[in-house]
């Protein structure tokens, strides 16, 4: 690992510009993520906020600009690069194995961590054998955790979407990311599943995970201690969610008051 | 249900033992073919299956393994494992240098790149006839004779080939059930989230395709000793249709299906040839049904029929 800035975020967008045609999505976008935060990202619709993601996550190359992660600048690494550098992302409809059970998903989370081949696997290796029983005892450690008991053996496609959020979660919890982006995660949920999705996620950052939410959901919001506020492509304001809402051009962008 | 898997086994066996003792040497001479056509037909299988990719060339590494086994156990009178390492190792390669670019196609223009392969494969076999033997082909193949006891009948070949089969039926199903063989699911439901959870996607699918390509070696080097005649004819385009017909037929999802596939394609054709002219006709209307009736082909059609007996 390079060394990294002590003052440095362990994610730091910098001067990141992106159109599409014309038409211009982002515009130089400054922005950070401390480690051990837990930071928003909130903005209305069309703000560019998953172009930002995509950005992040290495989905999509940036026309300008760099992002650095852990002190290392990662504008053009692919996704696999990133997953095994500690960044993780979900999806804003959940990407759930759909014909593999919860607990293969889970399993699936500890992938990056394992390293049995083709050849070890196909011969049951020892290591092959050690590597699939401390999947499986992840996959059902983690279900506990995160409720997921009574649906362990179900095939994801067919559990409820609030329920494959979670499993995508749980997933993503067990390759054990450095930063943890979700993107939209409250979409397609009810009251009561959005309220336990705060606690999941004031829980996950207490015990260290640095996570990145973005959201047009102000109430989800309200866990992060830093939020970004986007808007047209900039960002207008950053503090905490007390002082942005406070903020003139927050209010009048974004809250339409 | 752990004894009655138990029965079903036994049962098995003492029928796959006493089935060549019953049949006629013709039957039994088929069913050799099915076990070649089932090892070549897997690797189809499983990289359609698992990897969504349709490979159009397994007749070339047929072809390579066969003219291997015919150039180092013929011309230089090395030991049949010889041919068959040597076939392995130039199928994997060529696998590996031409699977690299073209596995970053999809779909048709995958298939289509695979059909190039398999038709320039078929005109290299047939213009390198100093190795080939070009239409002529090559004859005398010594049998497989370990140990002095030579593997030169159908029947004896029959108990050859079928414990081979099965042996590489078993390492893939190893391998679906494992590390690999999870994320090779995951990739099919969403290539996205297998990426984001570090599955090198482009790296598993040409792993899949060297591993696909091998066991069309094999196949093949087991083809030559068998019928110790190889000729161009038999590593035509027209073969890889088959083995990608015995694949669909016999199902994608599960290991054991291009057995059902493999008999289907190398019995049936034989018993309707009774009826005379007509038969090709019938094979033909056999296969569609197949097609419409069991769209997850014979394995499929199993699977589906046991969990329904599960449930109930």
């Amino acid at each position: 690992m390079t060394a990294m800035d002590s003052t440095e975020p362990l994610l730091q967008v910098s001067a990141t510009s992106h159109s599409f045609g014309g038409l211009r999505v982002l515009q130089k976008v400054n922005f950070g993520v401390p480690a051990g935060s837990l930071t928003g990202l909130i903005g209305p619709n069309g703000a560019g906020k998953s172009t930002l993601f995509n950005i992040v996550s290495g989905f999509l190359l940036p026309q300008l600009g760099t992002v650095r992660f852990g002190g290392r600048d990662i504008t053009r690494d692919t996704v696999q690069a990133r997953t095994h550098a500690g960044l993780m992302r979900t999806f804003q409809t959940p990407k759930v194995f759909g014909k593999l059970t919860v607990r293969e998903n889970l399993m699936m989370g500890c992938y990056r961590h394992l390293a049995s081949g083709v050849m070890g696997n196909m011969l049951r290796s020892p290591r092959s054998r050690a590597e699939m029983q401390q999947m499986h005892a992840q996959a059902t450690e983690a279900g506990e955790r995160f409720g997921l008991n009574g649906v362990m053996e179900r095939l994801a496609g067919q559990v409820p979407v609030g329920t494959q959020r979670l499993v995508e979660l749980a997933r993503s919890c067990l390759s054990r990311p450095r930063l943890l982006m979700l993107d939209e995660p409250s979409s397609g949920l009810n009251t009561t599943e959005i309220g336990q999705l705060r606690e999941l996620l004031l829980r996950l950052n207490g015990e260290g995970m640095t996570i990145l939410l973005v959201s047009h959901d102000m109430h989800l919001v309200d866990v992060a201690s830093e939020v970004h506020v986007l808007c047209f492509g900039s960002i207008i304001a950053s503090g905490s969610m007390t002082q942005v809402k406070q903020d003139e051009r927050v209010r009048e962008a974004y809250l339409g008051v | 249900m752990q004894s009655g898997r138990t029965w079903i086994w036994i049962v098995g066996l003492a029928l796959w033992v006493a089935l060549p003792f019953f049949a006629t040497r013709h039957i039994v001479d088929l069913l050799v073919y099915a076990g070649l056509y089932t090892i070549a037909g897997l690797g189809v299988a499983f990289l359609l299956g698992q990897c969504g990719i349709v490979n159009l060339a397994q007749s070339v590494f047929y072809g390579i393994g066969a003219y291997c086994t015919a150039w180092f156990c013929l011309r230089h009178g090395l030991p049949s494992p010889v041919g068959f390492a040597a076939g392995i190792a130039i199928s994997a390669g060529i696998a590996a240098v031409v699977g690299w670019p073209i596995l970053r196609l999809s779909g048709y223009f995958l298939a289509l790149a695979t059909l190039a392969l398999g038709i320039i494969g078929q005109v290299l076999f047939l213009e390198w006839d100093g190795i080939t033997g070009g239409t002529l082909g090559i004859g005398g193949i010594p049998h497989i004779a370990p140990f002095g006891f030579a593997f030169n009948t159908p029947l004896r070949f029959y108990f050859l080939v079928w414990p081979i089969t099965l042996l590489l039926l078993i390492l893939h199903h190893n391998l679906l059930h494992s590390r690999n063989g999870l994320a090779l699911r995951a990739m099919r439901d969403s290539p996205e989230a297998a990426a984001v959870l570090g599955v090198d996607i482009h790296k598993l699918k040409v792993q899949i395709f060297v591993l696909s390509a091998a066991l069309g070696s094999v196949a093949g080097s087991l083809l030559a000793h068998y019928v110790t005649f190889v000729s161009v004819d038999s590593f035509a385009v027209d073969r890889s249709i088959s083995f990608l017909l015995l694949a669909v037929l016999g199902g994608l999802y599960t290991v054991w299906g291009p057995v059902l596939g493999a008999l289907f394609v190398t019995i049936l054709p034989q018993w309707l040839s009774k009826l005379g002219d007509i038969h090709a006709f019938v094979f033909a209307a056999a296969l569609i049904a197949a097609v419409i009736l069991l769209p997850e082909g014979f394995g499929g059609a199993i699977r589906h029929w046991r969990r329904a007996r599960v449930t109930k």
